[in-house]
């Protein structure tokens, strides 16, 4: 015996010529009308508060522009000549990769090395997660503040714990000596930083589940081997994108070194940001406000940036695909 | 029941057109004034106070803005959010080309007690408070050229009873200061600099008197070649110093500590160590800078202030002028030197204070060759000021032959290209006397 299947007959196919459809209605039915009147708040949003202000960057990337509609002029290729033979602004990249660099290598580790710690269910830990965190939501500008008195040579804090406990002699003068004021900038900013990451890093354990865990312990693995076999692989999605954001907020760090040493001693800690942002507001060691050079400069330090962030997320592919 | 819900509606009614009445009644013109002075926050308040409780009309809003005051000032005018007056800490040419400021010349023309008071007419520095026949502000007193200021206890326990006349002797002192007190506790040390502006409040008032300026009005150039020997004395001063160089209030701290024997700054300093950082368990002195050789070859600068600009973006011009002729009355005034916030510019003011009222404001009155210099044309530089860039070679960060070829290339290349493209004038003063600044003939050249 043949069945025949069944077929809906208000699906099934009729002679009938399809209703014409205008463009209009089409987009009444699949909601396109809904969705642009619920997007265009953002777009708006969006088109003004980032697109406006950065077409307005290109718009004086060639003009000398001190803010002063009467001093404006055109001055064609010069500020991309300035640019290549500014040799405070290359100097500025350089410090820039030098600053980013020695504050990925502390803050990712210690940050994860706190997770792990305070992830155990010990007394008192939600307390100490609350103390790490707590440099995060002080202003930049108060963490600067709050370190020239740690830092300073005669009266400083630490030089002062050094000295009673025999570390040091003579005071170290650990902001007006070139050899050693990045090292005072980097602990600063590990200390802002390094709690923000590490939740992170507590929310992505959270999320690892402890059967895992217990399995493991049946297996007979220790400490170690748990945290390298199966808390930092499970933790790689979480540690990519902390990755990603340490290593954009580093290249982007200025506020708190502009409080700490405003650059100096000479340019020894004058980061990228930090020169433009003196050069854009005509502030720090600037006679003049160079809105014009600092748009150019603001242009290649996203440049700059963005090729890092490249950079980084090939590797992260190549390294997903190893591992 | 009924009346009840009456007569609590009624007294609802009443209660509102009274609240709305209110506003209506107390409605005055409120004038915003921006100042970037702190040091003399209390006696302002206490004299705006006054006025806004004789005044029915008109109400004083003082807010105190000292980080960024112009961009402030410009970001608020374009913002719509401007104030009505302003402190004069502003560069007065940027201020008139972005059309931000109102001439005042009409309304202290028509305004005796005002010309009286403050003697405008002679106080009239072009590119400082005037442009032409244009005045936008005139100043009420002046800040005295920069002093030394010292520990006497520390001086005299490395024997020295003052601060000697030549930048030699001065540094000799210095290292003998710190050596001494290597064997105090803490450790003192003979001279301290700050982070804010340093070869501004030393070195770079010895060079004025010394006869060194970085313009050179008789050939309308700029010019840093005379700085040389300051910033190898710059050196040796840096090398015996306080070890850090910390924001001013935080050396002026530790100098009201005790920490350092030599401190440099002007008449603002007679507040600071009497009523912000008072100085206790010392006593202090102050004395002239010292000039390269001992002999004064240039005037110290002095700088006129406590001016009132008015904003274009004023909706209520007549009360802002109100504020501030009674900001600038002699009732005002008399009380504001009194109190040692500043020296007076007027001889009016000046015969009418009770200086045993000035506490150390009178230690810091002018010297005969104190003068205010032709404001420097306003250019469009590129890079580093002249000051941290001296202050820089002076740190070792930079060589000093390469700052000043520096300086010297790049401000004269922003110069000429500023005059050529007719954005400013080529100052020149031909017969210029270092010695009297302004008593010069000034020329403006086109190129």
């Amino acid at each position: 015996m043949t069945t025949k299947p069944y077929v809906n007959p208000q699906l099934a196919p009729t002679n009938r010529p399809p209703r014409p459809v205008n463009k209009k209605m089409r987009l009444k039915e699949s909601g396109g009308l809904a969705s642009g009147f619920m997007l265009a708040p953002s777009i708006i949003f969006l088109a003004i508060c980032s697109v406006y202000p950065f077409i307005w960057i290109f718009r004086y990337v060639t003009f000398n522009y001190d803010g002063i509609p009467a001093h404006t002029r055109f001055t064609g290729m010069r500020n991309i000549t300035t640019m290549l033979a500014d040799t405070k602004f290359w100097s500025s990249v350089g410090t820039t990769f030098e600053y980013a660099l020695w504050k990925l290598i502390f803050i990712i580790p210690l940050a994860l090395i706190m997770a792990v710690l305070l992830n155990q269910k010990l007394r008192g830990s939600s307390f100490f997660r609350g103390v790490f965190f707590m440099p995060t939501v002080i202003s930049s500008s108060i963490s600067g503040m709050i370190f020239t008195f740690i830092f300073a040579t005669g009266n400083g804090i630490l030089n002062g714990i050094l000295q009673k406990l025999g570390f040091i002699g003579q005071p170290v003068g650990w902001l007006t000596d070139t050899s050693v004021v990045m090292a005072a900038v980097i602990i600063m900013s590990v200390w802002a930083g390094f709690g923000n990451y590490m939740l992170y890093f507590v929310t992505g354990m959270t999320s690892i589940s402890e059967d895992v865990y217990e399995s493991s312990r049946i297996d007979g693995a220790n400490g170690v081997q748990t945290f390298f076999k199966i808390t930092l692989p499970m933790l790689a999605p979480v540690l990519k994108v902390v990755l990603m954001l340490a290593i954009t907020g580093a290249f982007k760090d200025y506020e708190a070194i502009m409080v700490l040493t405003n650059g100096g001693p000479g340019t020894r800690t004058n980061v990228m940001f930090l020169y433009i942002y003196n050069l854009i507001f005509g502030t720090g060691a600037n006679a003049t406000r160079q809105i014009g050079y600092g748009a150019l400069l603001s242009l290649v330090a996203a440049v700059i940036v963005g090729a890092v962030t490249i950079v980084y997320n090939i590797v992260a592919q190549k390294l997903d695909e190893v591992v | 029941m009924k009346k009840r819900i009456s007569l609590v509606l009624a007294m609802m009614m009443l209660a509102l057109c009274v609240f709305a009445a209110v506003p209506a009644m107390a409605e005055k013109t409120v004038i915003t004034y921006w100042s970037n002075d702190r040091h003399d926050e209390t006696y302002m308040n206490e004299v705006i106070a006054k006025f806004n409780a004789e005044h029915e009309d008109i109400e004083i809003n003082m807010v105190i803005m000292t980080d960024d005051f112009e961009n402030s000032i410009l970001l608020a005018i374009d913002g719509g959010t401007a104030p009505d007056i302003v402190g004069q800490s502003v560069t007065l040419k940027n201020m008139v080309d972005y059309d931000a400021v109102v001439d005042l010349a009409p309304y202290i023309a028509a305004d005796e007690e005002y010309q009286k008071v403050n003697d405008p007419y002679n106080h009239k520095y072009e590119g400082l408070n005037a442009i032409g026949d244009a005045i936008y502000w005139v100043p009420s007193g002046q800040r005295s050229g920069v002093r030394i200021e010292y520990n006497k206890a520390l001086l005299e326990a490395s024997g020295f009873e003052g601060i000697p006349s030549t930048l030699p002797e001065y540094i000799e002192m210095a290292k003998k200061i710190t050596e001494d007190g290597k064997a105090n506790d803490p450790v003192t040390y003979g001279i301290g600099f700050t982070s804010s502006s340093p070869f501004e409040r030393q070195l770079e008032m010895m060079a004025q008197v010394s006869g060194v300026f970085y313009y050179d009005y008789a050939n309308g150039k700029f010019d840093f070649t005379g700085y040389k020997p300051f910033l190898e004395a710059g050196r040796e001063l840096v090398a015996v110093a306080y070890p850090d160089q910390q924001g001013v209030d935080n050396m002026r701290a530790q100098f009201a500590a005790g920490s350092f024997a030599l401190w440099g700054n002007a008449s603002q300093e007679a507040g600071v160590f009497t009523n912000q950082f008072p100085v206790e368990g010392f006593e202090w002195g102050v004395s002239p800078v010292p000039s390269l050789d001992g002999e004064i070859k240039g005037a110290l600068q002095v700088n006129p202030n406590k001016g009132y600009l008015m904003l274009n973006a004023c909706q209520n011009k007549d009360a802002a002028w109100e504020v501030i002729r009674y900001l600038q009355s002699e009732e005002v005034l008399v009380g504001y030197m009194e109190g040692g916030f500043d020296l007076p510019i007027t001889s009016y003011i000046d015969e009418r204070i009770d200086k045993s009222k000035m506490g150390r404001m009178a230690d810091f009155s002018l010297l005969p060759y104190e003068s205010v210099y032709p404001a420097v044309p306003t250019i469009n530089l590129m890079g580093d000021d002249y000051r941290t860039v001296l202050w820089n070679a002076i740190m070792g960060h930079v060589e000093i032959d390469e700052a000043i070829e520096d300086l010297n290339t790049r401000y004269n290349a922003a110069y000429d290209e500023d005059v050529s493209l007719g954005f400013i004038k080529r100052l020149v003063i031909e017969d210029y006397d270092a010695l009297h600044p302004s008593a010069g003939t000034v020329t403006w050249l086109d190129k």
